[in-house]
């Protein structure tokens, strides 16, 4: 079973499909979202976020890591917003490392932890 | 009268000036594609981020934040005022600017918040030189985005500010921009929620909706500056592709006129010459 999925950045639309699970990190501690949720709504922390999508008939895995953002669970689909969103290949480790040790933005060391969770690097 | 050289002296010079503007025009056809573009690409987050405030207001009305109150009485109106970087673009800012200064001239107090080098050096002209200024063009319009909503915010809370006054252009098409003057803060509770769409039943949202909504008001006001930021791109590359239509088609009206006057010139010399050849041979072979 699945459910309508959408991620967002303010620069583009990520991903609209499918998806079976959607686990993303909110202020709280992080939360998984399944087809038929109740409705929910929560702000989110600067971190991983996992989906089971469905492309084509096949699952696969998505992982990105997100900025500061949103997500919204109702009965019909599910809506993550998000500032910045990058995939595992988009991630620079050195130059992610430097800006982790220079930046004084606790918004921008999260999500730059978050990229190198991503990478494997912590 | 002007001599043959002086006017095909002009006429290269038009040229020249032609040849310029005709580029501009190009790169700024080719820009204005890119900016609608990225215009786009924002609006399902637009669509998104407007429809959880809905729905989160609609879930709560008892639900307050400092956005949503008028701010300190009697404290001037915040104006952020964007405009273009750069000129050459017809109008463009000066309409902008135009309207902004009509609005403090009514509101008899502002601060102004510029966002874009021409709106910054009118509000330098009018003599306040140390107000905060942004580019428009930057390498992430949303750190500036970013960067502009937290110090509006931060002057609205102290009360420095009473509200925050958005004056930008509205791209309202290729052949027109039109500047718009948009209260941005207080948010008005009944546009920010209109019909929630359909029953949704409770909802969850830890750790509470106050705090939820304390986190997506300043992202909204993040982000309508942000879009018209955008948008202040898209329209100002239209209005110059305008500009420099006009000042390529002028180019060539002058060009063509100057033309006739040259060859009027050259002939009418050339007719003087011959008549002078002329009757100076007919006063040698005269009898």
């Amino acid at each position: 079973m699945t459910v309508p999925f959408k991620l967002v950045t303010p620069a583009k639309l990520i991903f609209e499909g499918d998806a079976e699970l959607v686990i993303a990190v909110t202020t709280e501690g992080e939360e998984g979202i399944m087809p038929r949720h109740a409705p929910f709504l929560a702000a989110l922390k600067p971190g991983v976020l996992r989906a089971n999508i469905v492309e084509n008939g096949a699952a696969r895995r998505l992982e990105l890591a997100t900025g500061e953002g949103f997500m919204q669970a109702l009965p019909d689909r599910v809506t993550v917003l998000v500032d910045e969103a990058v995939t595992f290949e988009d991630v620079d480790v050195a130059a992610t490392r430097a800006q982790l040790a220079e930046t004084t933005d606790p918004a921008i060391a999260d999500f730059a932890r978050a990229k190198l969770r991503l990478t494997g690097h912590h | 009268m002007a001599t043959v050289k002086d006017l095909r002296d002009r006429i290269r010079s038009l040229k020249n000036t032609q040849q310029i503007t005709k580029a501009m025009k190009q790169v700024a056809a080719a820009k204005i594609r890119r900016a609608e573009m990225a215009q786009k690409q924002a609006r399902p987050y637009a669509d998104a981020l407007g429809e959880m405030l809905q729905d989160l207001i609609a879930t709560a009305s008892h639900l307050d934040h400092p956005f949503l109150n008028p701010g300190r009485a009697g404290a001037p109106s915040g104006v952020l005022l964007m405009t273009s970087d750069k000129g050459l673009a017809g109008a463009f800012n000066s309409n902008v600017i135009r309207d902004a200064e009509r609005y403090w001239r009514q509101h008899g107090d502002a601060r102004f918040y510029t966002v874009g080098i021409k709106g910054r050096n009118a509000v330098r002209r009018w003599g306040m030189a140390d107000r905060p200024t942004w580019p428009l063009n930057a390498p992430s319009k949303l750190q500036i985005a970013h960067d502009v909503a937290q110090r509006v915010t931060t002057d609205f809370t102290a009360g420095e500010i009473g509200d925050i006054t958005l004056v930008s252009s509205k791209h309202v098409s290729m052949m027109s921009q039109r500047p718009e003057v948009r209260r941005l803060v207080p948010i008005e509770r009944e546009s920010a929620a209109s019909e929630p769409k359909g029953p949704r039943g409770s909802v969850e949202i830890p750790p509470s909706p106050e705090f939820v909504l304390s986190k997506l008001l300043p992202k909204y006001l993040e982000f309508t500056i942000f879009s018209a930021m955008l948008e202040t791109d898209a329209a100002f590359y239209a209005a110059q592709l305008l500009a420099m239509n006009n000042a390529t088609e002028n180019a060539g009206k002058l060009i063509d006129e100057l033309t006739i006057s040259m060859n009027n010139a050259r002939q009418a010399a050339i007719t003087k010459e011959l008549l002078e050849i002329v009757s100076g041979a007919e006063a040698l072979t005269g009898t």
